[in-house]
């Protein structure tokens, strides 16, 4: 499954972003590696929710700053999906 | 009719709104061939000015924002090289709220606005303080936090005092057609800061000047700008963009088209119901246009005494309750809901808007008369005495006019509305996943005004540059 999401992830933020996908890495930066800007960054959280079905907050958004912490963050929500409290 | 001196060009763009003239700059500066058409006989969209009767009205947009040292309209001029082409001058006060209890200055600064606000709600002082702090020092990225929100429920964390909340509110209303309970907060936000806090910034001689200069620099780049040009269609093949069709069915072939018009009519007319996936053709066909506008033009014979400051927004808010005024705008009532009138920088000229629904032509035949009678009476009453007797030439735009001059869907004056679980949708930018096509402009994201497009341009040739390879 991990590698699933992060390939999903990876084509959503290309599409956005413009960049091709062997462009982007793990560890580049949104914003200073591939021009993320705050209309794009709301794009790619509505792009995620409607592939994963998942809800993101919208708090924790901001604090993004490289596509890895965005596969942990789907990784945790599709896992506490699967497990419901 | 204009036509295009070559078949085949690396980028055509549909619209010389102030976003396809920006895309088009950035192309033609790294060295594509671009053919940027409109289907009026004049650039600029909703920014563009006429003349009548020796006085020249400026059409829809009015001023501009978000010029300040590092403001997107500054960083997309001045990467154009824009400097000797156009003077840009900022009118101070941008913006001042009539109601029926205060007279509230919106000043260039901000702390002088923080002081204006504190002084006559001295109870909400310090949230005064929060708010304005937390919307200009907040970095770009932060406001993505606010995307569920609406913009009341931003104001409603910092105020109580509902007559505070619709005076940091109308000027909201007034530029995105809806009221703080329905527009989203980031959009909200955005006004606010961009118009009115840095707001008030006027080209010499009209707005017209702005598309101007962005279309000779557009030319001298070594683009071609075609007006009076309609696109029929948008030809596709395998998924990817290969041209557009014009009339006379005159076709040109093209790597990239960058739609910089009405996203529906994109969609539906341009390209076609088979060429777009059903699950792109759904999701547009629900989404709500925004209100469109009401607007008059009054030539006056000379200067007097009670004319507002030129270049200064006047916002008159009859009352607090800003859903009631979106209902009455809904219906047609212009008459019972807020507006905004302005004196021209050339003190020659008073331009009047207020929200207006989209109706049939024939409806607005029948009341565009009494709307503007009543409009001007208003005017006289309750911001300018003695405004009839100086009045020598007069006319109005309906929502039928705006859908003529710029066949934006309705007549819409702001794009799509912006509710919060409304368009932030990638779907419209990437242009329905054909290859080569991109969208730019007021319908295809959360950002409005002039900037907004500008910035939006500039985006999309980004990304049609990164395509190419092209790094800058």
């Amino acid at each position: 499954m991990a590698e699933s999401v992060e390939n999903e992830i990876i084509s959503i933020i290309a599409d956005v972003s413009g960049y091709d996908e062997d462009e982007i890495r793990i560890d580049s930066h949104l914003v200073n590696d591939l021009e993320m800007d705050s209309i794009k960054a709301i794009e790619i959280a509505v792009a995620i929710e409607k592939k994963f079905k998942i809800s993101i907050r919208d708090e924790d958004i901001p604090q993004i700053t490289m596509p890895e912490q965005i596969i942990t963050l789907v990784e945790t929500a599709l896992t506490q999906k699967k497990e419901p409290r | 009719m204009g036509v295009p001196l070559k078949s085949c060009y690396d980028a055509v763009i549909i619209g010389a709104g102030i976003s396809g003239l920006t895309c088009g700059c950035f192309l033609a500066k790294e060295g594509m061939s671009v053919l940027l058409m409109d289907q009026h006989h004049r650039p600029g969209g909703c920014c563009t000015s006429f003349s009548r009767n020796g006085y020249t009205f400026d059409a829809a947009a009015h001023s501009f924002g978000s010029y300040r040292e590092g403001g997107n309209m500054r960083l997309v001029l001045e990467a154009l090289d824009m400097a000797g082409k156009i003077e840009i001058r900022r009118f101070t006060p941008s913006d001042i709220i009539l109601s029926p209890d205060y007279q509230i200055t919106f000043w260039s600064g901000k702390d002088k606005t923080v002081q204006e606000l504190q002084q006559f709600f001295p109870d909400e002082a310090d949230n005064i303080l929060r708010f304005i702090g937390r919307l200009t020092d907040s970095k770009p990225l932060d406001f993505v936090a606010l995307r569920s929100m609406t913009y009341k429920d931003l104001l409603d964390l910092y105020f109580t005092d509902d007559k505070l909340k619709a005076i940091l509110s109308i000027a909201v209303f007034g530029n995105g057609a809806l009221p703080p309970s329905l527009i989203s907060a980031f959009t909200g936000a955005k006004i606010f800061t961009e118009f009115i806090l840095d707001g008030g910034y006027y080209p010499d001689g009209s707005m017209q000047a702005l598309p101007d200069a962005l279309a000779e620099r557009f030319e001298e780049l070594g683009g071609e700008l075609q007006l009076s040009c309609l696109v029929k269609k948008i030809r596709t093949d395998a998924n990817s963009v290969r041209g557009v069709v014009l009339e006379k069915g005159v076709s040109i072939r093209a790597k990239y088209v960058v739609a910089s018009c009405d996203a529906r009519q994109t969609i539906f007319k341009l390209l076609g119901r088979k060429v777009v996936n059903s699950e792109v053709l759904h999701e547009i066909d629900d989404l709500i246009p925004s209100l469109s506008t009401f607007i008059l033009y009054l030539g006056i014979d000379r200067p007097f005494k009670s004319l507002p400051k030129p270049g200064t927004n006047i916002w008159f808010l009859p009352y607090y309750d800003l859903d009631k005024g979106y209902e009455a705008a809904k219906k047609g009532r212009l008459e019972s809901i807020g507006y905004m009138v302005r004196l021209s920088p050339d003190c020659r000229t008073i331009l009047g808007f207020v929200n207006a629904p989209f109706r049939s032509r024939l409806y607005w035949e029948k009341r565009k008369a009494a709307h503007m009678e009543s409009f001007i009476a208003r005017i006289e009453e309750q911001i300018i005495p003695g405004l009839s007797e100086h009045i020598v030439h007069k006319e109005a735009a309906t929502p039928q006019t705006l859908y003529r001059y710029t066949l934006n869907y309705r007549g819409a004056a702001y794009g799509w509305a912006t509710f919060p679980g409304q368009l932030f949708t990638p779907v419209l930018r990437q242009a329905a996943h054909i290859k080569g096509l991109h969208l730019t402009g007021h319908w295809t994201a959360q950002t409005q005004g002039i900037p907004g497009v500008a910035y939006l341009g500039l985006n999309t040739a980004k990304l049609i540059m990164h395509r190419e390879k092209i790094v800058n």
